[in-house]
């Protein structure tokens, strides 16, 4: 049985609308990627880039489209790795681990 | 890799994506601490960042804070007047009023509970005599939004020393609004406009129990005649502008504070520049507003319009919330960020942000530069910007129009409403000039100008006393304006016999030399 991270995510600026209007989330993901979901080519580590494929597909509620572009966010979403930047830690790359807390900020909201 | 052409084709078009950051991953300021932030490319820790953005912040406002620039290095500041700030929720004007509020109105306290420096010290003398926070609620242009006041107002709760003044869109067309801010004795007759047709004549519209228009008919009507998305979009900028800058002239302001961030800025420039207002480019930067007339040196109390985040992005601008704990009420953009001109310009400055962070600065530092070659001959009396000078000889060269198609025909020409003949309830003064020299290439274009993929505008919903289709009303300050042209200008009146009549009121000099011959000596 494999071994599973416990996340905290944290919606922000407006973004907590599309999640069900809640802010915190604590989730529990596998911590390797199961196969036969988002990457289905080889086993690897739970890292962002599944995350927001698994935040889109569970629990996502509302216009996908202002949430993801692709495989990553959409442009204008900033994303802290435990109050660091994401473009520090490698973004969609970055290697999930028990306890990180992952926020994302969209900054689209007016001025 | 991001595409700059077709990649098919041409291998060069592919343009190889710069790394995030290229020192290191530890602070480039205190080269100690591991950083926490990327700033274009430079790498922050959160101790460094946040005095950085507020240095930011300062640079950009305090050149502007006195009324002259003085021949000290440092000079005490002290603005000629009280401050306005404008509040819409979002995050930009959120952390402006909290860095306003810190920096200029609470003298923070040492450890032992004394003001720092002492009472004397200059920095506890106020550099504004008040601040009033201005808000502009703008659920009554869209009907699927609901009112935020209340949450606007929860949100000014940490900032008691501010003044709260809620405004309303419809604000723009409320007479006893208009009332209130100005204290000239003017004919304040609102007037209506056919959208979308040349010439842009104005009629006064008559008040009666059947077009007596509520602020909010008078807005919905104006903004369902604009015939496309952009020009609604332009709409609600003008009018929230107009209201801020008409509100701050009430409250004998000298600065009014916008929380405009680099990247809003330079999506407003482009937006802009792409919808004919290259001109008044220097006012979208930074604006100095004498209450709707030319600048002279009589007027020379101005209220400067000041964006102090000019410099920060909008990544800067959500950090600096996040760290600082700002709460940011938003609002609902989507609504406006999807609608035309300005929604694309957004999206695509946004996608710039992300890929080529520094690109964005560049476009507000390019922009800084330009300014018109000519001197403006007058301001445009919906936007009250800039006019170009020889609008209309340059948009005869580059227009060809033809009216020949019967069917497109009276969409497109003003047919002046006929009046019955010996009607007595119509006089000259009833009929308007065209407003058309009066504005800028920009609002007149956006008044009269068609996308070709875009539908044929509906009706105004509201009828005139002979249930007649009725044009758009204006708002106050144009009818304000207008009201001084019908004095000036030519009148136009067509009978219903089909002639048309052109008044021109003439000087009294021209008058006494037409007449000189006649007249006897005494």
């Amino acid at each position: 049985m494999s071994t599973l991270h416990r996340l905290k995510v944290e919606f922000s600026g407006g973004l907590e609308l599309l999640f069900g209007n809640q802010r915190v989330h604590t989730l529990s993901l596998p911590a390797v990627i199961p196969v036969d979901e988002a990457r289905p080519s080889e086993p690897r580590s739970t890292d962002v880039t599944y995350l927001i494929h698994y935040l889109r597909t569970h629990l996502l509620t509302d216009r996908p489209e202002l949430f993801v572009e692709g495989d990553t966010i959409r442009p204008g979403i900033l994303v802290l790795i435990n109050d660091t930047d994401w473009e520090l830690e490698g973004e969609g790359a970055y290697e999930l681990k028990n306890g990180d807390e992952i926020v994302f900020i969209s900054t689209l909201h007016g001025g | 890799m991001s595409s700059c052409g077709n990649p098919s084709t041409d291998q060069d078009a592919l343009m190889p994506r710069r790394l995030r950051f290229n020192k290191g991953k530890d602070c480039i300021k205190c080269k100690a601490n591991p950083g926490k932030i990327v700033i274009r490319h430079a790498v922050y820790c959160k101790e460094c960042f946040i005095p950085l953005v507020m240095l930011k912040f300062r640079r950009s406002l305090e050149p502007s804070v006195n009324a002259s620039a003085g021949t000290s290095k440092r000079p005490k500041l002290k603005a000629s007047g009280s401050l306005v700030l404008g509040f819409s929720g979002g995050l930009g004007s959120s952390i402006l009023l909290d860095m306003v509020h810190k920096t200029y109105f609470v003298n923070e306290s040492s450890a032992n509970g004394e003001a720092r420096g002492g009472t004397n010290h200059p920095r506890s003398a106020s550099v504004w005599t008040s601040c009033a926070v201005c808000y502009v609620e703008v659920c009554s242009a869209f009907p699927e939004t609901r009112d935020r006041t209340n949450e606007i107002i929860k949100a000014l709760a940490p900032y008691p020393k501010f003044d709260f003044i809620p405004l309303r869109l419809e604000y723009a067309f409320d007479d006893s609004w208009w009332r209130s801010i100005t204290t000239t004795d003017q004919d304040r007759s609102q007037l209506t406009i056919e959208l979308g047709k040349d010439g842009l004549y104005t009629e006064a519209l008559r008040h009666g129990p059947s077009c007596d228009l509520s602020p909010v008919d008078a807005l919905r009507t104006y903004l369902a005649s604009l015939p496309t998305q952009t020009a609604i979009s332009s709409a609600i900028r003008i009018l929230v502008r107009l209201l801020l800058l008409y509100t701050a002239r009430s409250h004998r302001a000298s600065h009014l504070l916008l929380g405009t961030s680099l990247t809003t800025l330079s999506i407003s420039l482009i937006s802009c520049i792409s919808q004919g207002g290259g001109h008044s480019i220097r006012e979208e930067f930074q604006e100095e507003w004498y209450y709707g007339i030319p600048a002279t040196t009589e007027n020379a109390d101005a209220i400067r319009v000041v964006r102090p985040l000019r410099d920060v992005t909008m990544k800067e601008c959500s950090m600096f919330a996040w760290w600082n704990s700002i709460h940011v009420v938003g609002r609902d953009g989507q609504i406006r960020a999807t609608a035309g001109i300005p929604g694309l310009t957004k999206d695509f400055i946004v996608g710039l942000e992300k890929d080529y962070p520094s690109t964005v600065s560049t476009i507000a530092r390019t922009c800084a530069k330009l300014e018109p070659k000519n001197a403006s001959p007058g301001l445009c009396i919906l936007c009250q910007r800039p006019i170009q000078e020889g609008l209309d000889d340059w948009k005869t060269r580059i227009s060809i129009r033809s009216y020949s198609d019967a069917k497109l025909g009276p969409d497109l020409v003003y047919l002046p409403t006929p009046v019955p003949p010996n009607s007595s309830d119509v006089t000259m003064s009833d009929q308007c000039p065209s407003i058309s020299k009066q504005l800028c290439y920009s609002c007149r274009t956006t008044l009269t100008s068609r996308g070709s993929r875009a539908a044929k505008p509906t009706q105004p919903r509201v009828i005139h006393s002979t249930q007649q289709p009725l044009s758009a009303p204006l708002p106050m300050w144009v009818s304000a304006s207008c009201a001084q042209l019908r004095t000036e200008d030519r009148q136009l009146m067509v009978l219903g016999n089909g002639e048309v009549w052109v008044g021109k009121r003439q000087d009294d000099a021209t008058q006494r030399n037409e007449i000189a011959e006649f007249l006897l000596d005494t």
